[in-house]
């Protein structure tokens, strides 16, 4: 008995002090991480809302949480929003910073993380040689928000050659969003409306 | 819908995203106790039973102990200002978990069950180091899963384990009796089988479930 | 002598993957690129060498009953700390990795070196031994993904190496493709050693 008392605090003790040194190495680490993290968020609003002054894009909070970022012209008017997608693809769930102007237009849109098969489903993200945007997400601009297909279910997006499942997700997630974008916004007091085509 | 959601989960886990033909989990177990179908029977066995209770335990230590939540035991208790961060302690005190709970299930079996232990005995302190189990834990946080998925996912994934583990070991029984070239008998010939299997399985992928 | 013979055996002779069937899930998971296979080989090459010495130095103090759940401690402090650093400065390796990188914890390798090597030598030759077979390790990773890479892909570290006239052969980086290709190879590896004792 009292030799499992002695074997088990001395693993105790071992425990202790890794997870002292993983604290302190947590502790450097962390700003970084959480650097990283905002500078992607921030790269991946410029790509959403195009031409947009980075100063005049607000993240409307609820606590710690963003619920959606809105992009407010010199009038302090809304002109624009962005959210995050997501939506669950072939073997990952797919996150897309998407943006839309006030008449629920897609504007801009990136991914911000997959891990869909090599070859198949990363060509979301597949820029063509001489291009400077992914072919598959250009296909989103200018089409309403709320009222996205692929072709394969009667819409107009061409799906990824062997990559249906992950087109169709992405698709599907801008649609999802967008249709809680509008309810986030209408339970907003300010109630800026919303010229909804996805009723 | 609750339902049909635990339902996409546990499908998912069996036969879309397989831990062994499409995640890559449990590989060494999958190709070292295949040989024989009793074997894997019994491992497949051992793996569910350890993987749907590790997920509910992990699930439960992270959400209690580790994440930033309000529920985190050390808010609620020790007066602290706000929750703890202790979410870099996750893979230790996951392999710590997985382990000392492999232990318990193997002292409580033998205690209960003398003949379960005989049978399943020798597979349990295989699977502390058995990726898959570690890997569904981890999973649940990644995804994001409640309580309730994560033991629905731990459960399917070891069934989709055990699944892949019995078609291998009654493929093997019968390549005993065929004949392979000299350099692809035993482990290369399993691997290539497995291949095939995987491509078979990358059938499943084209189901479309209520997504 | 020996110095150099523990060091080298990782390479070919106890080669982690191809000898010993060890490590096969991350060595299926990541090698859909040479890139992928290079970060996972060097990531767990750094793991096991700091867990091989800093096992080897406390080898004496911990009591042989508990020394299996120490290893694992030592060895998933490494991992974690790995995991970190590498989300904070490569964080495009770190997310193409995945779940895979908190999972060298449970890499047969390592774990194996531990208890094989690390817990019965001193500190030079389990560096030796652990810098060995992570290089024996990564090699093999990388080599697999070559394979599928130039294969599936028609790149090698993302440049395009094949004629834009090869139709990439898709399931070599899918799943089914990593199994096949290791089959292969093992079988590559066997038919070798054969011929060596055929001709002795």
């Amino acid at each position: 008995m009292k030799d499992i008392v002695k074997l088990g605090l001395t693993l105790m003790v071992i425990t202790v002090l890794a997870a002292a040194g993983l604290a302190a190495v947590y502790s450097v680490t962390k700003p970084r991480i959480d650097a990283q993290r905002q500078m992607e968020t921030e790269r991946a609003l410029t790509v959403a809302l195009p031409q947009a002054d980075p100063e005049s894009i607000q993240a409307v909070k609820d606590g710690e949480e963003v619920r959606y970022y809105q992009l407010v012209d010199d009038d302090s008017q809304v002109v624009a929003y962005a959210f995050v997608a997501r939506g669950t693809g072939y073997s990952s769930v797919i996150e897309t910073m998407v943006g839309v102007d006030t008449s629920g237009r897609v504007i801009g849109m990136k991914v911000l993380s997959q891990t869909e098969t090599p070859g198949l489903g990363t060509k979301v993200e597949e820029i063509r040689y001489g291009e400077t945007d992914p072919w598959f997400q250009r296909q989103f601009i200018d089409k309403p928000a709320g009222d996205l297909a692929v072709k394969a279910d009667g819409g107009e997006i061409v799906s990824i050659t062997g990559a249906t499942i992950s087109s169709r997700a992405l698709a599907n997630s801008v649609i999802g969003g967008y249709k809680k974008l509008i309810k986030e916004i209408q339970s907003d007091s300010s109630g800026l409306a919303l010229k909804s085509e996805a009723q | 819908m609750e339902f049909k959601a635990l339902m996409i989960i546990a499908l998912g886990a069996i036969f879309i995203n397989n831990f062994v033909f499409s995640r890559f989990l449990g590989i060494c177990p999958y190709i070292g106790v295949s040989r024989q179908l009793d074997s894997a029977v019994g491992m497949g066995a051992a793996v569910v039973f350890v993987m749907t209770l590790a997920s509910a335990v992990t699930w439960l230590i992270y959400e209690y102990l580790l994440a930033p939540s309000p529920a985190n035991i050390f808010f609620r208790f020790f007066a602290l200002t706000e929750p703890p961060d202790l979410t870099f302690l996750r893979t230790i005190a996951f392999i710590l978990v997985i382990a000392s709970l492999v232990q318990f299930v193997e002292m409580v079996i033998q205690k209960v069950s003398p003949s379960l232990y005989s049978s399943l005995g020798i597979y349990l302190p295989l699977i502390t180091t058995n990726c898959a189990i570690l890997g569904a834990a981890i999973l649940n946080i990644d995804e994001q899963y409640t309580f309730i998925e994560s033991v629905v996912h731990g459960l399917a994934a070891g069934v989709g384990f055990t699944l892949a583990l019995i078609l291998m070991a009654g493929i093997r029984e019968r390549l005993e009796l065929a004949e392979i070239p000299r350099s692809l008998q035993g482990i290369p010939i399993a691997f290539i089988m497995a291949g095939l299997m995987a491509m078979a399985f990358l059938g499943f992928s084209g189901l479309k479930l209520g997504m | 002598m020996s110095a150099w013979k523990e060091f080298s055996k990782g390479f070919y002779k106890q080669n982690p993957v191809f000898k010993q069937a060890l490590g096969l899930c991350p060595t299926l998971a990541v090698t859909s690129s040479v890139e992928n296979g290079l970060g996972m080989g060097l990531a767990a090459t750094f793991v096991l060498i700091c867990s091989n010495v800093l096992i080897s130095l406390i080898r004496k103090g911990v009591p042989n009953k508990i020394r299996i759940p120490v290893y694992i401690v030592v060895i998933a402090t490494f991992v974690t700390l790995v995991d970190l650093a590498m989300a904070g400065f490569m964080p495009d390796l770190h997310k193409s990795l995945g779940i895979f990188v908190p999972l060298i914890v449970v890499n047969c390798i390592i774990l194996g070196r531990a208890e094989a090597f690390a817990g019965k030598n001193n500190v030079g030759l389990s560096l030796l031994d652990g810098l060995g077979m992570g290089f024996g390790f990564t090699a093999a990773l990388c080599l697999l993904g070559a394979i599928r890479e130039v294969m599936g892909n028609g790149s090698l570290m993302g440049f395009p190496v094949l004629s834009a006239s090869f139709e990439p052969v898709l399931i070599m980086i899918l799943p089914p493709g990593a199994f096949l290709t290791i089959g292969f190879v093992l079988g590559f590896f066997n038919w070798l050693e054969n011929r060596k004792d055929a001709k002795r």
